[in-house]
């Protein structure tokens, strides 16, 4: 990590984080830590506190990029003796991380969990929470071990439980380990898992902030975007925003896995360039490979290529060139790995993990997986580019009844786009040349041996 | 039109359509085609199969639009769709697309083929071509019992069987496992399925999933049945179905539309309990008249037979699962004095009180019950003895979410929307039971009783109402009421926690409720409880500040309230009619020549009396469809006929006058009850009170010299039609019963669809001869593919529309979505008369009630049968799909009585029952019976799924005491022979039909017995 960046202006979520042996309660309280909780339940009230953060202009770190404080503005706040007041409201941390690519929240749940259950009490105070949930990865056991520790600690320093710190403001928390499902990531089939039942996403409306787990009033925040509050909490909103001047406010967590030199993450001020991620930190390709594009923010982003290298990391700059920052999570492809089979591999994986619920998804995503196989194993045809591009458009958005379709669909469609030849090649050749198994069966086409020798002239730049 | 009509836009033509519906149910509701698979008219919307795309424009500029999903789309005024827009349409073909990448292609022997909702969206969307190539996703199936069958690699995943069994129904044993494209619908392991309602899957299911598996047994394709419209003959609600037969044998019962009652779905005694029709049991030929043609029975055979009774008097017992027009035509052949229901005193007593709340308040419709925000049940499990209509309770517990939602502003359509809001939030449910029911899941309270604290209960409810004027008050408060009007009692009179915590409750819930629905039965044979519930109702209208409830009482079969009101002051319980037949070797001249029985097997009677019957009955004359055992003692038995095979009325709870019709002509000398008594009418007598027939007005008091008047009929009755005429005109009590129809003067509507393989080479396999057509008098439906379209009708033979093969096709019937059909008319209802209160017998004393509940010794205990959907009809419970659902015995004590017996959970004991009967004798029997332990039954109540004979059912003594391996073993094996004899009756029954198959009888007659 570049010493340059760390310093605790522009890393405060992870200045602190250690995974090898997070700091306990007191630990964290000496390094600032209920700071944040502290000023929020005893100086603010729950509006001031929402106001603060909406103008903190705080993002969901979750992917989607919502306003978090414009999403808790839609809870339903009533007086204490309002008869309609339902008996409960939830908060729920998803920290059901399961994005091929994306490993941020890990670091910060095994790295400093106090971090979260501070963040979590700011969070369930201003939108009136007494429970609170956090929905976790089934694999992460160790985050589940020290999250419940540090729960624990809480409890016992009465940063939870009843009446927290003085004040009127009591919050149960719990974690929560999945069952396991890519879908749970879906803030609504995470509350369906959460409630036991299948993991399938909710119709809307209604919204999970007025009818959400158990049918209460419930907002699902990311790790990440929790993570925020303490630090806005403790330092204002001025410092938040000047983190990042020229992009959205606050730090954002990348990160860089595929063939580069060091795979990892990075906390950066919001909108550091896709190059300076890749080569400044993740230090380029490892020798002998060549860049060929990556998906900037986890399996379900479009491809981006070596044009867009200079594009800002931040939610706007990234859609502008047809992508999503999403989790901010590179996953970069090199010139010795198919392309075709890169895709067929996370359509699999959305395959697999479709819930079953619309029919786009549940027989498309298959179908296109049917589709790629036959390609990659060199048995398509040309007209399967055709039935491949009308699959990207049968499962886009607005015809499912979730996004996992649609963004299913993205590395694919922009596989198509930019790695057009390579699907070609394996059509023309009945092979995959990058697999050095397989065997070309019909290498007397002309075009395609012209393509070919292009493409070695590009590889060899 | 009405004020939430709106104006639409669709493909630029203006459309009116309601905007409290979806955009796809305006869409069909102005018979446009769109498909759709997860929606489903009564179950909403969820927007899972995609498959109802439109393409929605901002505004008339709009050129681009963008796609919506119909079903999930709230109509509003002035939007603008396109279902021909290219986009929409091409995606709705590539949905399904999709889905025929994992189902097969064995429509060929697909029990669904040619009414598969699957087929018809197929070709409504143009799909015609498979461009996937890979393999198909197959799934092992499940035994899903006798009654529904499971392929599940036809499975299109559109999620309707779960919303319809465990979202809709509320059953617990089926469920969604698995994912992404492996989506398996089914149950946790093989076995029967539980719900009630199981059998609608085989209509909810788009696709051939779930079939009828007693359909597929003896297949035909829907355009081979011959169909006709029918009423349900199982229990009292009447829901109306459609019977389809083909080469005489009945093939299956399906769902007939009907806004008020039954809607789209049916229960599993309704639709499979129509097997008793080709039961191995049948009576087809008669007994007792001598024929002069060993070929046919003619009608001179039997005026031959019955002249030596000419007006000799009978005594005639009815019965409630007769039809209307049978009954009334005995009643007036015996003459009122000697005409009795079938009931014993005891029963006489429960009718008294539910001809007098029939008169005080007529109960309403399903549809009804299920806007009620409040229902209490009490003292009858609807399960299983109305399960339709628990299906409506349960419903009706959704108003609460409904409610909720609306002020979120969420539509009652949007299913899933409707069920996160409401969560477990359920309008309250209270039941007041001596044995639990399967409503007891989402009672806000379900209490279980013996008979006589049921009654105390709704009594000390009643108390409630007249002495506490304020409805506000709080819980505690009114516990404490309770408390004080009870503390002067005597023990057994004083409610106890339990009891006092349900009655207050009640009243509070009561008193909050807009809208309560009281719903109690006769199954307890318990007529305090009618009358305390009269009262109940009585009190409500007194008070200002409450809505008066809505009391409703479920009698036990399909016509009882059609006999009630039949019956007045001078009908006979069984007991009374025993006692005016002469005693064996009595030398007293005959009074009586016999008694004629009509479809009644007495089956509360006990062996004794039923040998009195026989030793005092000179003749005994059976009518009957089905070997009982009075068939068995008769002297005549005429073999009449069953519900699919005549014409005729019944009554149902709330009174509603409904007809069914014949599907198939019986073989002779088969024919309606009413025919054979037609036909003997003339010889016996057929007798008109002149008072009443003179005189319409019964309130005013006449002279009471009674004159018996004896009409003669011209000729016999064709129809009935002809009957009705005939009744018209000689009773002045007729009229009143059915109020007459405008005779129709259009053409008959077709039994069998435009489909029918052809009249002329229907039987090539037997005979190239083209048979003619059954052609009956007076009928409104033919007997062929030929005739007037469905449409002309509001009873519908079946339903059927271009482009909609499968039962989807009556939305294209409906005046709009979920409303009525279009031809409805309007439904006409009974009235009702209190004549037989008049009779003193049947006046219950309320003193003598109390004193009788408070002479209950503490050690006596209350058995109470459990009903049961399958078995505790008589008529359905024939059929051996049924007979292999019999559970082994069953008893549910209190933990206490376990204890002290010495006895735990799931043992077999041996249970002795006994009491002191009659005539002092002590009475008991001895039962092997598994045990349960309820730990919140009363100690003085058990409930079980087996019989006690009649003397013992309320004070009786029960010992308990472990069976040994022996009597286990022979209760077992003699329970095991039951199904086991059910079994090869099954297999025998299908060999049968399929052979009847090959060898068809061409029918050239129609009904009633000539002397050609």
């Amino acid at each position: 990590m570049n010493d340059a960046f760390v310093s605790s202006s522009i890393c405060p979520l992870t200045q602190w984080a250690d995974v090898r042996q997070p700091l306990d309660f007191d630990g964290y309280c000496q390094h600032g830590g209920y700071q944040g909780a502290k000023s929020a339940l005893l100086e603010h009230s729950p509006n001031e506190v929402l106001e603060l953060v909406k103008n903190s202009g705080l993002k969901g770190r979750g992917g989607a990029g919502f306003p978090t404080g414009m999403k808790w503005s839609f809870v339903p706040m009533f007086d204490a003796n309002d008869g309609n007041a339902p008996e409960n409201k939830y908060l729920v941390a998803n920290a059901d991380e399961m994005e091929p690519g994306t490993f941020k929240d890990r670091l910060l749940l095994e790295g400093i969990p106090h971090q979260l259950v501070e963040a979590m009490i700011i969070a369930a105070f201003t939108i009136g929470a007494n429970k609170a949930y956090i929905f976790l990865r089934g694999e992460y056991h160790l985050a589940a071990k020290r999250l419940q520790q540090a729960i624990n600690e809480a409890y016992q320093h009465n940063w939870l439980g009843d009446k927290i710190q003085g004040s009127t403001f009591s919050l149960e928390l719990y974690v929560h380990s999945s069952a396991g499902r890519y879908i749970c990531g879906e803030e609504t089939a995470l509350i369906n898992a959460l409630e036991g039942k299948r993991a399938n996403p909710r119709a809307k409306p209604p919204f999970p902030q007025v009818a959400g787990l158990f049918g209460k009033p419930t907002i699902v925040n990311n790790v990440e975007t929790l993570s925020n509050l303490p630090h806005i909490l403790k330092n204002g909103v001025d410092w938040f925003q000047a983190i990042a001047p020229e992009s959205d406010a606050g730090s954002k967590i990348y990160g860089a896995c595929g063939r580069v030199k060091i795979p990892g993450l990075w906390e950066l001020p919001m909108g550091a360039t896709l190059r300076e991620v890749l080569f400044d930190h993740a230090g380029g390709m490892q020798d002998g490979l060549t860049f060929r594009g990556l998906l900037p923010g986890g399996a379900s982003t479009d491809f981006l290529v070596a044009e867009h290298l200079d594009t800002p990391m931040d939610y706007d700059s990234i859609a502008k060139v047809g992508s999503r920052l999403g989790t901010g999570g590179l996953i970069v492809l090199d010139n010795k790995n198919c392309p075709v089979a890169m895709v067929l591999n996370l359509m699999r994986f959305f395959a697999q993990e479709s819930c079953g619920w619309c029919t786009p998804c549940r027989d498309g995503t298959p179908w296109a997986v049917e589709i790629l196989t036959r390609i990659e194993n060199g048995h398509g045809k040309v007209e399967d580019l055709d039935s491949l591009n009308k699959l990207c458009d049968f499962m886009w958005i607005g015809k499912t009844h979730c996004a996992l379709a649609p963004g299913a669909v993205e590395p694919l469609r922009s596989a198509l786009k930019y790695f057009h030849d390579d699907f070609l090649e394996h059509i023309e050749h009945g092979c995959c040349h990058y697999n050095p198994t397989s065997v070309a069966k019909r290498t007397h086409v002309a075009t395609a041996a012209l393509k070919s020798q292009s493409r070695a002239m590009q590889g060899g730049q | 039109m009405t004020e939430n009509t709106v104006t639409i836009f669709i493909d630029d033509e203006p459309y009116q359509v309601s905007n409290t519906d979806n955009l796809l149910a305006g869409v069909l509701s102005q018979k446009l085609n769109l498909p759709y698979f997860c929606w489903h008219p009564s179950m909403g919307s969820v927007g899972a199969c995609r498959q109802c795309a439109v393409t929605q424009f901002q505004d008339e500029n709009d050129q681009h639009g963008r796609l919506v999903m119909a079903c999930t789309t709230p109509v509003t005024d002035g939007m603008r769709i396109s279902i021909k827009n290219e986009s929409a349409s091409e995606f709705r073909e590539q949905i399904i697309s999709a889905m025929m990448t994992n189902h097969p292609h064995d429509c060929p022997v697909c029990a669904e083929g040619g009414e598969c909702h699957l087929q018809d969206m197929t070709v409504m969307t143009g799909h015609s071509a498979r461009e996937y190539q890979g393999t198909k996703r197959t799934f092992s199936n499940q035994y899903l019992g006798e009654l529904v069958g499971h392929e599940m690699n036809r499975c299109i995943t559109c999620y309707r069987c779960t919303r319809f069994y465990n979202d809709y129904a509320g059953g617990k044993d089926f469920g969604v496992y698995g994912s992404k494209n492996q989506v398996y619908f089914g149950r946790q392991t093989d076995g029967a399925l539980e719900s009630e309602f199981s059998g609608n899957l085989v209509e909810v299911c788009p696709t051939g999933v779930f079939t009828n598996k007693v359909f597929s047994a003896h297949y035909t394709r829907k355009w081979d049945l011959q169909s006709a419209p029918s009423i349900c003959s199982h229990c009292s609600v009447g829901c109306n179905l459609s019977i389809g037969e083909r080469y005489g044998s009945v093939r299956r019962v399906m769902n007939r539309y009907n806004s008020e009652i039954n809607g789209y779905f049916l229960c599993d005694r309704g639709r499979f309990g129509i097997g008793y029709v080709n039961s191995e049991q049948r009576i087809k030929q008669v007994k007792g008249i001598e024929q002069q043609s060993p070929l046919q029975l003619s009608a001179l055979d039997v005026s031959k037979a019955f002249s030596h009774f000419r007006k000799k008097n009978f005594l005639g017992i009815g019965s409630a699962r007769a039809s209307l027009e049978s009954n009334f035509y005995l009643k007036n052949i015996v003459g009122k004095d000697n005409f009795s229901a079938g009931y014993h005193n005891d029963e006489m007593q429960v009718a008294v009180q539910h001809s007098k709340i029939l008169k005080q308040c007529k109960p309403e419709s399903l549809t009804d019950i299920e806007t009620s925000d409040l229902v209490f049940i009490v003292g009858e499990d609807i399960t299983q003895t109305a399960p339709r209509m628990a299906l409506s309770v349960r419903q009706a517990l959704r108003n609460a979410a409904i409610d909720k939602a609306s002020t979120m502003g969420i539509p009652s359509w949007q299913d899933s929307a409707v069920r996160t809001i409401g969560g477990t939030k359920l309008s309250p449910l209270f039941s007041l039971h001596s044995t639990s029911t399967k409503l007891d899941d989402v009672a806000e309270q379900a209490l279980l009783s013996p008979v006589a604290r049921i009654s105390l209960c709704v009594q000390s409810l009643t108390n409630l109402l007249t002495s506490l004027k304020n409805s506000q008050l709080s819980h505690i408060e009114v516990e404490q009421k309770l408390a004080e009007y009870y503390q002067h009692q005597n023990h057994q009179r004083q409610l106890n926690t339990a009891e006092q915590n349900f009655v207050a409750s009640l009243y509070q819930g009561i008193c909050r409720a807009k809208k309560t629905t009281i719903i109690t039965g006769t199954s307890l044979v318990n007529a305090e409880l009618l009358a305390d519930l009269a009262e109940l109702v009585q009190c409500f209208q007194e008070r200002d500040d409450i809505n008066t409830p809505n009391l409703i009482v479920v009698p036990a079969n399909c016509n009882s309230v059609g006999v009630l009101s039949l019956l007045d002051k001078h009908s006979l319980s069984v007991e009374q009619m025993l006692d005016k037949l002469p005693e064996k070797n009595n030398q007293q001249q005959d009074v009586y020549q016999g008694v004629i029985i009509l479809e009644q097997e007495l089956a509360r009677c006990s062996h004794n009396q039923i040998q009195q019957l026989r030793a005092s009955a000179k003749t005994l004359i059976v009518l009957d469809h089905t070997k009982q055992r009075l068939s068995e003692i008769a002297d005549i038995v005429l073999p009449s006929t069953p519900v699919s095979e005549g014409d005729g009325h019944y009554i149902n709870y709330q009174g509603r006058v409904q007809k069914f019709h014949q599907v198939h002509p019986p073989v002779l000398p088969v024919q309606e009850s009413w025919r054979w008594l037609d036909m003997v009418a003339d010889t016996l007598g057929i007798k008109v009170d002149s008072e009443v027939a003179d005189n319409v007005d019964l309130s005013t008091p006449r002279n009471l010299n009674k004159q018996i008047k004896h009409v003669n009929k011209q000729e016999t009755c064709q129809s009935l039609t002809q009957l009705h005429h005939f009744f018209a005109d000689n009773y002045a009590l007729w009229p009143q019963l059915i109020a007459a129809k405008a005779q129709q003067e259009s053409k008959p509507v077709a039994r069998m669809s435009h489909r029918a393989s052809g009249r002329t080479s229907q039987m090539a396999n037997i005979m190239v001869h083209e048979a003619k057509t059954t052609q009956k008098f007076d009928d409104s439906f033919s007997f062929s593919m030929e005739g007037a379209s469905i449409k002309q009708t509001s009873d519908m033979p079946f339903t059927w529309a271009p482009g909609w093969n499968s039962n989807q096709s009556i939305g294209r019937y409906q005046e709009h979505i979920n409303g009525p059909l279009q031809q409805q008319q309007k439904a006409s209802f009974i009235t009702f008369s209190t004549s037989l209160a008049e009779n003193e017998n049947w006046q219950e004393s309320k003193d003598i009630a109390v004193n009788s509940s408070a002479k209950q010794n503490e050690n006596c205990l209350n058995y109470v049968q459990q009903k049961n959907i399958y078995l505790s009809e008589q008529q359905a419970a024939m059929t051996p799909e049924f007979q292999l659902l019999k559970q082994s015995n069953c008893i549910f004590i209190n933990a206490n009585t376990a204890l002290k017996a010495g006895v735990k959970n799931q043992q077999w004991c041996k249970l002795v029952f006994s009491a002191t009967g009659e005539n002092m004798q002590l009475v008991s029997q001895s039962v092997i019976s598994q045990i349960s332990i309820l730990p919140n039954l009363p100690e003085t109540l058990a409930f079980g799924n087996f019989s006690l004979c009649q003397s013992l059912s309320q004070e009786i003594e029960m010992k308990i005491t472990l069976a040994n391996d022996q009597e286990v073993t022979d209760y077992l094996s003699s329970y095991n022979d039951d199904i086991l004899t059910a079994k090869a009756s099954k297999e025998s029954l299908l060999t049968r039909l399929k052979e009847n198959d090959q060898t068809i009888p061409i029918r050239l007659v129609s009904g009633g017995l000539t002397d050609a």
